[in-house]
């Protein structure tokens, strides 16, 4: 088992104590900074053995008491998007923090962040935005992860029957951007996506895609 | 005694933050003739800008894209940042810049080892608490007050 890193969370508000709870059941060496401390409090009260530290996790002289140029991973859980990127981006430059996770608030801000460096912003809205669609389009998936800091992509794409796909051989496709087909989902069933294989209307494609931008590859690949 | 300056061309500015130095900054670019949008949350922030300013005034905040859109950051030449908060400043003049490819952002940054931070990683900052704490020290030191003669300096100009 490879060790596990040590874990930088910056606000306490429901998102932060949660997850630190999670973390804490799983092991994880953490510390949880809080600004206010009547709430530091009540989450040391109720997890016991944690470090929680009262103070800003934006605040360089702060962050640097807290054992951080050791963490392997920050999250910053703020309810503020601003404040969450300032402790991420700071945490990358001046700590060399290898992995940062930002919550987002308004979801207009997930491309933003990724640009900004963030290695992982995480918009439970536009999750939630996600997952509804999904159930309204009829489809069982999940639209599109971004697979963790890699700047890549699992998209999955319903072909209409006018795209232009439809009716070519796999091996015959070649997607923008090296975009790979990682299989195909007919009538509920997986399909290895083989050269040979004919890319059929109404088939689902799961797609590995080199970038962070779900929407504009299902676009490219439905028209 | 200066050269009257040449009026330069028009420019087309964003501001982020009406408050005392928003507000000013718009009004003074307005006078000049420069096409200046205002940001803020607060409808009631614009009642700094007076009767006379003749920008635009967009209610929102700056630090999402389809408010800055909306304020036309996409044909912008400049654009300022001077909110209350150092890290809404920080991350707007962020999106201006690497979002939209503003050519002139600025940025205001009161807690001095963040607005290096920031200059560092390419930001054009500017710091009023350092800024305000290096002019007392030379009046003190030098007994010269460069911020006063260089208002009084100004106005004499006009």
């Amino acid at each position: 088992m490879t060790e596990k890193p040590y874990v930088i969370i910056v606000g306490g508000g429901k998102v932060g104590f949660y997850l630190a709870k999670h973390l804490i059941e799983r092991d994880y060496e953490l510390t949880l900074v809080e600004k206010d401390a009547a709430r530091a409090e009540w989450i040391e009260h109720q997890l016991g053995s944690v470090s929680v530290m009262v103070g800003d996790g934006d605040e360089m002289s702060f962050l640097a008491t807290t054992g951080i140029e050791r963490a392997g991973v920050m999250v910053a859980a703020t309810g503020d998007d601003e404040d969450n990127l300032i402790a991420c981006q700071l945490a990358k430059a001046k700590f060399a923090v290898p992995r940062t996770i930002a919550r987002v608030n308004n979801p207009v801000n997930v491309k933003v962040f990724a640009k900004l460096g963030i290695d992982v912003p995480v918009s439970a809205t536009e999750l939630l935005m996600g997952l509804i669609e999904a159930e309204l389009s009829g489809s069982e998936m999940v639209r599109g992860v971004n697979v963790k800091a890699s700047g890549a992509s699992l998209v999955d794409v319903a072909l209409p029957e006018t795209s232009e796909l439809v009716g070519k051989l796999v091996g015959d496709v070649a997607l923008p951007g090296g975009d790979i087909i990682v299989c195909i989902v007919r009538r509920g069933e997986p399909v290895i996506p083989g050269p040979g294989v004919l890319i059929e209307a109404r088939d689902e494609l799961i797609v590995y895609s080199q970038t962070l931008d779900v929407e504009a590859v299902r676009e490219s690949l439905a028209n | 005694m200066r050269a009257r300056r040449v009026q330069s061309p028009p420019v087309n500015v964003i501001i982020v933050g009406c408050g005392r130095v928003g507000a000013s900054l718009a009004q003074d670019l307005d006078a000049k003739g420069h096409k200046v949008t205002v940001i803020d949350e607060r409808v009631s922030a614009f009642n700094r800008l007076g009767r006379e300013f003749r920008g635009e005034m967009i209610v929102g905040t700056g630090i999402d894209e389809s408010v800055l859109r909306r304020a036309g950051i996409e044909d912008a030449d400049c654009f300022a940042s001077v909110t209350n908060g150092d890290n809404r400043n920080i991350m707007a003049a962020q999106i201006a810049q690497t979002v939209f490819n503003v050519k002139r952002v600025i940025t205001r940054i009161y807690d001095p080892i963040r607005e290096e931070v920031y200059r560092d990683l390419g930001l054009e900052t500017f710091c009023p608490t350092s800024m305000g704490a290096a002019l007392i020290t030379e009046y003190f030191t030098d007994g010269v007050n460069r911020a006063a003669t260089t208002a009084a300096g100004e106005s004499a100009a006009r």
